[in-house]
């Protein structure tokens, strides 16, 4: 009952008409009107908003002056100042009231009365006149700049000055998501091979280095260490690769690129195809921006269309693989079922046929996304010894499995069934 | 007739506002107003209450879409919002100073949320600042010995917003059928 006679009177710092509204409403709701909201002139105590850059500065030439006051400041981080009461965010209600007894009992130990200690207040008279929320500022006509913008620059990181960059369009489209409808005629087949034939899963495998995928990566390996512009020669289009910016150019299509990428190349050709650093100059001269595109989302792709939907060579089909964490879908070619693969995966290594089984779909999806995976260094073989020996966690289907399932067909606009 | 909801949370500027209204039926309900405070060097508006939006499924089900406010932290109010949702969606704004910072306050304060449900993470304004990338987000997430998806994200983009939430989906249940 004391607490809502005898109210604190605190004043904010850094925080806008709107934050200032809602945490006036906290101090009378669920702070049980500990405190009221007033102008920093006729304050008793001073609370700050520490992760708003003015707050911050505030909080700082405040600190910097003699303290006549109680001062409570909010932040995400740890803070370290001397005397002033720290409240971590987000902000208790057991850590607001606590602070705020703190802040009265040592109003109670300096001796003062409230308004004494506003005589000998000097917070800032910038602060009380322009930065403090008032009960008047926190009315939404009353709102205004805590500080002209010019002030209150925040430190930001290196934007990308060139605008060139964002017309990047095949770098920055988002992802292609491929159905089982089209999945054949996309990724293309094995005449003679059935990939979903248990009995010819040994033989479903490829070997990266022999297709383009092989070379690229190699290339890109290159280009890495030398940090050099380098163009990848092959006879057919010449790549040009930027290792800094970590993209890919190729004035061909993706119709002309899947065809190469899924011919084995002849190792007579494969001995002339080299790498040859270029001067970044040469390499940015009059390049077409749409045909930029990221080197993961490249590598990607080409895994694809070399797989057909076989596994790589270097997988074994019968020891279980782990999958390092969810790929950038957003920015790759999304393969049927990959975003299940992947959830099921990041639970734990499991062989592929098992994938497939307990899914229950097609092997050759499973075998195609981790070609692609693989390419990335995302998937690779369970080496560790608990990762063989225990078996995969069991998939607990959800118990909203029903609304799940019918949010996700809105999102792929499948119809309902 | 049941009700579900997924909420969006980030810091200010992220593109909540915009990821909702990318897969909303509905134009959503906005509560943005004219930003005057650090909010304006980030973006003209911001959310003062919430954003809503709505997803209407098959037989009159619908999916509310709820978006925090950018600029509160208390944590009553997010505790009322995260009350019988599906999951989280967190969007992060790639060129604030720290966006591992921002990370961590997020998947702390709906900590108990996300472990009772999932929660699937979208990253904003790649194109206007690459660093840190999206394997440096999954080298922080993996010191915190957790792994969710995270994906660049340009939330104007549906198709962007619809796989971010099709993980969440998944993560939640690996089993679901398209």
């Amino acid at each position: 009952m004391d607490n809502i006679k005898n109210p604190l009177k605190v004043a904010l710092h850094g925080m806008d008409a709107r934050s200032g509204k809602m945490m006036a409403m906290y101090l009378q709701g669920p702070c049980k009107g500990m405190a009221i909201v007033v102008a920093a002139a006729n304050a008793d105590v001073d609370i700050f908003d520490a992760d708003s850059i003015s707050g911050r500065q505030l909080l700082n030439a405040c600190h910097a002056k003699d303290m006549h006051r109680p001062i409570i400041a909010m932040s995400l981080n740890q803070l370290d100042y001397a005397q002033v009461i720290a409240i971590k965010k987000p902000v208790k209600t057991d850590d607001m009231l606590a602070a705020l007894a703190t802040a009265k009992t040592m109003l109670g130990a300096a001796g003062g009365t409230p308004d004494k200690l506003n005589q000998n207040h000097r917070v800032d008279q910038k602060v009380a006149k322009d930065e403090a929320i008032s009960p008047a500022a926190s009315r939404p006509e009353a709102s205004k700049p805590i500080t002209d913008a010019a002030e209150e620059k925040p430190v930001l990181k290196r934007y990308v000055l060139d605008r060139g960059e964002l017309k990047k369009t095949s770098k920055h489209k988002a992802a292609m998501q491929l159905s089982e409808t089209g999945f054949g005629a996309f990724i293309g087949i094995v005449p003679g091979l059935d990939v979903n034939d248990p009995k010819q899963f040994k033989q479903a495998h490829y070997d990266p280095k022999e297709y383009f995928q092989g070379y690229i990566d190699s290339a890109f390996v290159t280009c890495h260490s030398l940090a050099q512009e380098s163009q990848l020669n092959t006879g057919w289009m010449p790549l040009i690769i930027f290792p800094k910016s970590h993209e890919v150019w190729l004035d061909a299509d993706d119709n002309q690129l899947r065809s190469f990428s899924g011919l084995v190349i002849n190792p007579a050709l494969g001995k002339k195809i080299s790498v040859t650093p270029i001067s970044r100059d040469l390499a940015r001269q009059e390049k077409a921006l749409e045909k930029y595109q990221s080197m993961d989302a490249f590598l990607w792709k080409i895994a694809c269309w070399a797989s057909k939907g076989r596994y790589p060579v270097n997988i074994d089909i019968s020891q279980p693989v782990y999958l390092k964490h969810w790929p950038n879908f957003t920015r790759l070619l999304v393969t049927p079922h990959a975003l299940r693969i992947s959830a099921l995966l990041v639970q734990g290594p499991r062989t592929l046929p098992s994938i497939a089984e307990s899914l229950n779909i097609k092997p050759q999806y499973v075998f195609v996304f981790i070609s692609a995976a693989y390419s990335l260094g995302l998937a690779g073989q369970a080496k560790r010894e608990s990762d063989i020996l225990s078996k995969p966690p069991e998939v607990k289907p959800s118990k909203k499995h029903g609304i799940l399932g019918r949010i996700l067909n809105k999102l792929i606009g499948k119809k309902a069934s | 007739m049941s009700q579900y909801k997924i909420i969006f949370t980030g810091p200010v500027g992220a593109g909540k506002t915009t990821a909702i209204n990318s897969i909303s039926d509905t134009p959503p309900i906005k509560t943005d107003a004219a930003a005057s405070d650090m909010t304006k060097t980030r973006k003209n508006s911001t959310t003062v209450a919430l954003d809503y939006g709505v997803m209407n499924l098959p037989g009159g089900e619908k999916l509310h879409l709820y978006g925090t406010p950018g600029q509160e932290r208390f944590d009553f109010m997010w505790d009322i919002l995260v009350n019988g949702g599906i999951g989280l969606i967190l969007l992060l704004d790639n060129t604030r100073s720290d966006p591992f910072v921002d990370m961590k306050f997020f998947l702390e304060t709906f900590d108990k949320f996300i472990k009772e449900t999932a929660v699937a993470i979208g990253v904003t304004q790649m194109d206007l600042s690459d660093k840190p990338t999206i394997d440096d987000y999954h080298v922080q997430l993996r010191s915190y010995n957790l792994q969710f998806p995270i994906f660049a994200v340009d939330a104007r983009e549906k198709a962007d917003v619809s796989l971010l939430v099709q993980s969440l989906l998944y993560s939640l249940d690996p089993e679901l059928e398209g």
